[in-house]
């Protein structure tokens, strides 16, 4: 019931904040839960992608997520400098259909969270949870080497159980990805991102 | 949504538990535990606020509506009546987030017994940590919002066994007149605290 209560207070911080103070208090409780998880190293892609798909990364703590080894990202040498990774729903699903099946329908702040979060810092989100979990992947990353190398975390795609998808021209234009690719993706997944290293040399988009 | 069918609405991802147990603790870093204790009070009672109100002609007809799920009271937890008046929850609502949060972050943050220790002493004995001041106070006020015969119900709780076997107990100045209201001895108290997360009472005002 915790996850219907919240909802309660991102209401009541919401009169107390407002919206923006709500993105600024969960971007930082996303840094402290990625903070406190601590930091992880794989040998290289291959035994992260393991890792993955056993549940033992900090990633796994958001659910099931799917490594889509297929969709590699790679430098300009041609070398394989990160993945596309995928939740088939997102972790706020549950919580929308609880809120739906207990309370009625899902409060009117959770959208201004979320629209304060698109036009002010990046146009990806669907519900409050997606400005937490951005910033929570985005600092894990930090604290994930693979073959020595720390990761980086871009939030390229979303829909939401209504349906609307988001995608992400600046982190598709970043690694090169056809939006159509994602878009393709969506069809099957509510959530797309990728890992790569920190600082690779990437072509042009 | 299988579980829809049962009445009780689907579980929720431990994800979203763990960030608002990490939302609650940078709450207290700023309020205090006092202030997250009124907190807490506050959210469970807008939460119950938010639910709708329901009436039954009859007690059986309400505990039947409460064993299938269909009450406000047991949307989040699953309820078993051992007298007509005492009622049992098997597992904590809370369990599976804690076991997450143990697993992928560590221990339990101290604040939130700490809250607890400060509820005890303030309102009722029988909380262990922050989470029962939410369920507790979330039942309270839902039970004031239904009505059996005409009457609404009054709640207390009895008792409460935390995951790791810590019990809180009603105390002794008000267990005799609780347990002689539930319609149970204080042997079967213990009895029932092996197996269950909760023991608590609900009658008629």
């Amino acid at each position: 019931m915790l996850d219907v209560a919240l909802v309660s207070l991102i209401e009541d911080l919401i009169e107390k904040a407002g919206a923006d103070g709500v993105i600024e208090f969960w971007q930082r409780v996303g840094e402290n839960l990625a903070n406190r998880i601590g930091k992880e190293a794989y040998m290289g892609w291959t035994s992260f992608n393991v890792a993955v798909r056993e549940g033992r990364t900090a990633y796994s703590i958001e659910g099931d997520v799917t490594p889509l080894t297929d969709l590699a990202i790679t430098d300009v040498d041609g070398d394989v400098v990160g993945y596309l990774y995928a939740m088939k729903q997102c972790c706020y699903y549950p919580t929308a259909m609880r809120v739906r099946y207990t309370v009625g329908r899902l409060s009117a702040a959770d959208a201004a969270v979320a629209r304060e979060y698109n036009e002010n810092f990046h146009n990806i989100a669907w519900c409050n949870f997606c400005v937490f979990h951005e910033r929570f992947r985005e600092e894990v990353a930090k604290n994930i080497a693979v073959a020595g190398n720390p990761l980086e975390c871009l939030l390229l795609a979303t829909r939401g159980f209504d349906g609307e998808t988001r995608i992400s021209a600046k982190g598709l234009s970043k690694i090169n990805i056809n939006p159509e690719h994602v878009r393709a993706l969506l069809r099957n997944y509510e959530c797309v991102y990728a890992l790569l290293m920190r600082g690779a040399r990437l072509k042009e988009g | 949504m299988d579980s829809l069918e049962h009445g009780r609405v689907i579980d929720s991802n431990p994800f979203v538990d763990i960030a608002t147990h990490l939302f609650l603790e940078d709450l207290a870093s700023k309020v205090g535990v006092a202030g997250l204790n009124n907190y807490l009070i506050s959210l469970a009672n807008n939460l119950a606020a938010n639910m709708p109100e329901e009436e039954y002609e009859t007690w059986d007809e309400f505990l039947e509506a409460l064993k299938n799920g269909h009450s406000i009271l047991s949307s989040f937890e699953d309820v078993h009546a051992v007298t007509k008046h005492c009622l049992v929850t098997r597992r904590s609502p809370f369990e599976r987030g804690w076991r997450e949060y143990a697993k992928r972050v560590g221990a339990f943050s101290k604040v939130h017994k700490e809250v607890a220790e400060y509820y005890n002493a303030k309102v009722k004995s029988t909380a262990v940590n922050s989470l029962h001041i939410i369920l507790q106070t979330f039942r309270d006020a839902a039970s004031k919002r239904i009505k059996v015969g005409g009457k609404p119900l009054r709640y207390e709780q009895i008792a409460t066994v935390w995951v790791d076997g810590e019990r809180k107990v009603a105390g002794d100045d008000r267990l005799t007149g609780l347990l002689k209201k539930a319609g149970i001895s204080r042997i079967r108290l213990g009895m029932l605290l092996r197996n269950n997360a909760d023991v608590w009472l609900l009658a008629p005002e």
